[in-house]
């Protein structure tokens, strides 16, 4: 065991931990963050991607101990005072969302790819979420959403689907 | 879940090197985890010890001169190398292979001795580091010594670097640098995959070399070639290089066809 001390969402967390404990299964069970899923555990999906230090990464290949000192953000500090983030609503308004297990890491890395790039392109956007796995939405309405979310609404909805 | 190891994150490099020496077999290194935490996911690996390189002094970041040349270390992550712009100007090839590697996520942590230690045939970075004619600087408590790319990788997953030894430096000379290149990998899908087969192709001074992935039981350098070389001669250097396999991604007769596609199209786009 060692004693690990994070900043999740702007709180401080003070725990200890197993040497072998991933900093996935340590926001899930040990911190009670369960917006972060565990789809492959091996870097494929895109599920577990949170913010470590000001990045992205795949949670299930990062261990807690690791995170030691480490300021962390998940999808749970994505809403601000109980209101949706531009994100967030943009993904509401374009049905970007099924059956949701992907959504907290792909709004990981859209707000990534928009910080980096404030207005992507639909190829820019493709490659922002292309460790991110989604198996209900064929990407379109994603792809739609981030559109909305850059202040590019209207080539949002020339996207070919429309919804809403 | 992962299977017990006790962890270590040494913050100098004596007291790394001490802890190899010691455990010598016993011990991994764990720089990016992208590839070791599923390597111990999936039971590959079993190792007693799991020491983290990134608190290191010394170990991060890259630097850039004329007489040293380019310096990348253990916790040199691939988008350090993608956002480096003197990479993208001087070694652009290395930026063309960094940018096909993996996820935005796998990159962020990702390190570029990491992808070369796994000596996966189908790292992407060594065909890179292979045409520009990079260095491996071995340490250990024994002391120090380079191996050139060339020589680097003994086989699937196997390198030079001992049990008690740490890549700590990769050198890519200044001699390499306004190289031009391009790296190609042939994918089933557009967007985060391991590569079919991957093509580099160098042009610098009149000279051309060309690194292939996936193609072997190794990255493979082709060098000794000419930009005044026909096509023929050319594409006849790589297919002599290779020996590809057939496996779930495609048969060898496809990965020998695509990589003489893949040299003919990149040969005349390198400018």
């Amino acid at each position: 065991m060692m004693q690990v001390r994070v900043t999740v969402n702007g709180r401080v967390f003070e725990r200890d931990v197993e040497e072998h404990q991933t900093l996935l299964r340590f926001l899930r069970e040990d911190l009670g963050f369960t917006g972060t899923k565990e789809g492959c555990g091996a870097g494929e999906c895109g599920a577990c991607t949170v913010f470590l230090d000001g990045k992205t990464v795949n949670s299930c290949m990062v261990l807690a101990v690791e995170a030691d000192g480490s300021s962390i953000e998940t999808i749970e500090g994505e809403a601000k005072e109980g209101k949706l983030s531009v994100i967030q609503e943009a993904f509401d308004r374009h049905h970007a969302v099924q059956c949701g297990f992907c959504t907290g890491g792909m709004v990981m890395s859209v707000r990534e790819l928009l910080q980096r790039t404030p207005k992507p392109s639909v190829d820019q956007i493709k490659e922002g979420i292309e460790g991110n796995f989604c198996r209900c939405t064929g990407y379109q309405q994603i792809i739609e959403a981030v559109l909305d979310a850059s202040g590019q609404k209207e080539l949002a909805d020339k996207g070919g689907l429309k919804h809403a | 879940m992962l299977q017990r190891f006790q962890y270590a994150a040494p913050t100098t490099r004596d007291e790394l090197l001490g802890l190899l020496a010691e455990r010598k077999g016993k011990a991994r290194l764990l720089a990016g985890g992208t590839d070791l935490l599923v390597n111990i996911r999936n039971g590959v690996m079993k190792p007693e010890l799991v020491i983290n390189v990134k608190k290191v002094q010394g170990y991060s970041g890259i630097t850039w001169s004329q007489s040293e040349g380019l310096i990348l270390r253990p916790a040199t992550t691939i988008n350090d190398v993608l956002r480096d712009r003197q990479v993208r100007e001087l070694f652009p090839l290395l930026s063309e292979c960094a940018h096909d590697l993996a996820s935005y996520q796998i990159r962020n942590r990702a390190t570029v001795i990491g992808n070369v230690v796994n000596a996966s045939p189908c790292s992407d970075m060594a065909p890179a580091l292979l045409c520009l004619g990079a260095k491996a600087v071995i340490a250990s408590k024994r002391g120090e010594r380079e191996v050139p790319f060339g020589e680097f990788f003994k086989g699937v997953k196997k390198t030079v670097v001992q049990d008690d030894e740490i890549l700590e430096r990769i050198v890519v000379p200044a001699s390499s640098a306004g190289a031009r290149g391009l790296y190609r990998k042939l994918k089933r899908i557009n967007g985060h995959d391991l590569g079919i087969i991957g093509v580099a192709v160098m042009k610098k001074d009149g000279l051309v070399r060309l690194g292939i992935s996936s193609s072997a039981p190794t990255p493979v350098l082709v060098d000794g070639l000419g930009e005044k070389d026909d096509i023929e001669t050319i594409v006849a250097a790589a297919r002599k290089a290779i020996s590809p396999i057939s496996d779930v991604r495609c048969s060898k007769e496809y990965r020998q066809y695509m990589v003489e596609v893949f040299v003919k199209r990149l040969f005349a786009e390198v400018e």
